[in-house]
């Protein structure tokens, strides 16, 4: 049962980052390699709030997101001029910065929290205390489940609800053709600065659970290899409509335990996972390039 | 000057490696991320053959037998056919990005994942007019320059280094007056492959190598291509000794942990100010699309 709830809870963390990431991915028509960094800011943030300052779940939470929304700035800024490969260039580019600025916001000697040492370095920080909520704590993994799920259950509400408004439908005009919906008298720059903010703060919050359950964060959350896996995610799951994230997201949990029936060594597990996430992309890239349940492919 | 000197050898290497990766992109506009994993697999095969006792010429044979058939297989089984279907680039850029998965997984599977030299023990050291340089090192200098004066040799005096060039330029055209694209597409990536053979063995032997690094390595790579200017063959080359120079310098002054930092600000810097490189032409990066 405990299982259960521990796979409950990623399923959530991975919805709500692939749900972010599909609006940069599938409605922006931008392939990006930054949402690990965000993904860490989120969970950073959460983690130095409510460890030094002993902030509640809520305003942890909002302090990462608004955080990473501001942040956003960094690739939302470049995507009114690039696109393509410049692109995906210079989101691993503020990816490898945020990387270097947790590992080497640090010293040894100074107390962590304090503005020379913010992160705790490569250490990462440990200690995270259970969130609480106006006084209720959330200190079993049922509940932590439940806390997940009703959090995803909002990202994905007001997701759904944003995607759906003329908000979504000129979102996706602009990355079906700039130019056009330029021509017709929409502010592409401002609606860019938009989206990737909500993606960066949903990712976030993403972060911001995860923190928040396994106690602990460190810099290997915000490497390439976890950006890479969260695109693949969104890749095969597919982009550009509501349902295709949750299909990713259901996916990269449900091919480990599908490999768990092939009695695979447990050694070899997660290379054997890799393999397979590798091979989906190749194959996914040959025969159904919109993703499994997606409507856009990619440019 | 020590550490300029250090630089700029690394850069050769990095140079080499960015010059096979834009000896596919200019042609087939192939983002070929794949590339990271042959440099990465290339020390691995080297390792396991001395291991079993073979002479060095051997060594070298088996590693560049497999990086260039690597390299060609995945234009041969992939790209060819997702280019017959018309693929857009990012669809090509995801399936080679599987590819690099795959490759480094089975790396791992083989090998593991930790870190390994070619070399055991202290390098012989040779000092050159006030400068220390291991044989690793000049084996890295002689071993690129030569590659890298065979390579443009190539290019600027053969025929079919000329059609190379064509081909770079506008490959519809270079089909329409009928030459054989596919056969250049297959030799692009096999040249590709050898030039990331080269540098992925002098880069272990110099420094040791494991399973991870290759991705890192190719983006730095394909930022020194950025920053030389990527329509010109000679852009990666001019930008991988720069790179490599501003990289010393940074470990030198600052720390080895800002490296990465340092390169990618360089690279936001350029694609703010000249998005085409030093050796880049004007034109606008919408007409590319």
């Amino acid at each position: 049962m405990n299982y259960l709830l521990h796979l409950l809870i990623y399923l959530n963390i991975y919805v709500i980052v692939a749900l972010g990431l599909n609006i940069i991915v599938g409605y922006c028509g931008r392939l990006s390699l930054a949402q690990a960094g965000y993904f860490a800011i989120g969970s950073y943030a959460y983690a130095l709030a409510s460890v030094k300052l002993h902030w509640g779940f809520l305003p942890a939470v909002a302090l990462g997101a608004g955080l990473a929304a501001l942040l956003s700035l960094a690739i939302s800024l470049p995507s009114w001029r690039l696109k393509g490969d410049f692109f995906v260039m210079v989101s691993l580019a503020v990816q490898v910065v945020i990387l270097s600025a947790i590992y080497n916001w640090y010293r040894p000697d100074a107390q962590l929290g304090t503005w020379l040492n913010l992160t705790n370095g490569p250490a990462g920080i440990s200690g995270i205390p259970r969130p609480d909520i106006f006084g209720i704590k959330f200190d079993t993994i049922g509940s932590l489940a439940m806390l997940a799920t009703v959090t995803a259950g909002i990202c994905l509400t007001l997701g759904a609800l944003l995607l759906r408004s003329p908000w979504g439908r000129v979102l996706q005009a602009m990355r079906d053709d700039e130019l056009a919906a330029r021509g017709l008298g929409k502010d592409v720059r401002l609606l860019k600065l938009q989206a990737f903010a909500i993606a960066c703060a949903l990712i976030a919050v993403g972060g911001a659970i995860y923190g928040a359950y396994v106690n602990f964060t460190d810099p290997s959350i915000a490497s390439l290899d976890q950006s890479v896996l969260m695109l693949c995610m969104v890749i095969i799951g597919g982009m550009g409509n509501f349902r295709g994230p949750l299909a990713g997201a259901l996916t990269l949990l449900a091919l480990p335990e599908l490999l768990r029936f092939l009695n695979i060594p447990i050694a070899l597990a997660a290379e054997v996972r890799l393999m397979a996430y590798g091979l989906l992309l190749v194959l996914m890239m040959h025969f159904r390039p919109q993703g499994l349940l997606g409507s856009y492919r990619i440019e | 000057m020590q550490v300029a000197v250090n630089g700029l050898i690394t850069g050769l290497t990095i140079a080499v490696l960015a010059l096979g990766f834009t000896v596919t992109y200019l042609p087939t506009r192939v983002f070929h991320v794949a590339l990271g994993g042959v440099f990465t697999i290339v020390p691995f095969v080297a390792w396991a053959c001395l291991s079993i006792g073979c002479p060095w010429y051997l060594v070298v044979a088996a590693a560049a037998v497999t990086g260039v058939s690597l390299s060609f297989a995945c234009e041969a089984f992939n790209h060819r056919y997702l280019e017959r279907k018309a693929a857009s680039a990012g669809v090509h850029l995801v399936s080679s990005l599987g590819l690099y998965i795959i490759i480094v997984q089975i790396i791992t599977l083989i090998w593991g994942n930790q870190p390994k030299v070619l070399r055991v023990g202290v390098d012989t050291i040779f000092n050159v007019g006030g400068l220390v340089l291991t044989r690793a090192q000049v084996l890295a200098v002689v071993s690129s320059t030569i590659l890298l004066i065979a390579f443009y040799a190539w290019l600027r005096l053969s025929n079919l280094g000329l059609q190379f060039r064509a081909m770079s330029d506008n490959p519809t055209e270079m089909s329409l007056r009928g030459y054989s694209v596919v056969r250049l597409r297959l030799l692009s990536f096999s040249i590709s492959g050898l030039l990331a053979t080269v540098s992925g063995l002098v880069f272990a032997l110099d420094i040791g190598f494991d399973s991870r690094g290759g991705l890192t390595m190719l983006l730095l790579a394909v930022v020194a291509m950025i920053i030389g200017g990527r329509q010109s063959f000679w852009g990666p080359l001019i930008g991988g000794v720069l790179l490599g120079v501003a990289r010393a310098e940074v470990a030198w002054f600052l720390s080895a942990s800002w490296q990465e930092a340092a390169t990618f600000i360089l690279l936001a810097i350029f694609l703010l100010i000249r998005p085409n490189g030093i050796m880049g032409q004007k034109y606008r990066l919408e007409a590319e699309a």
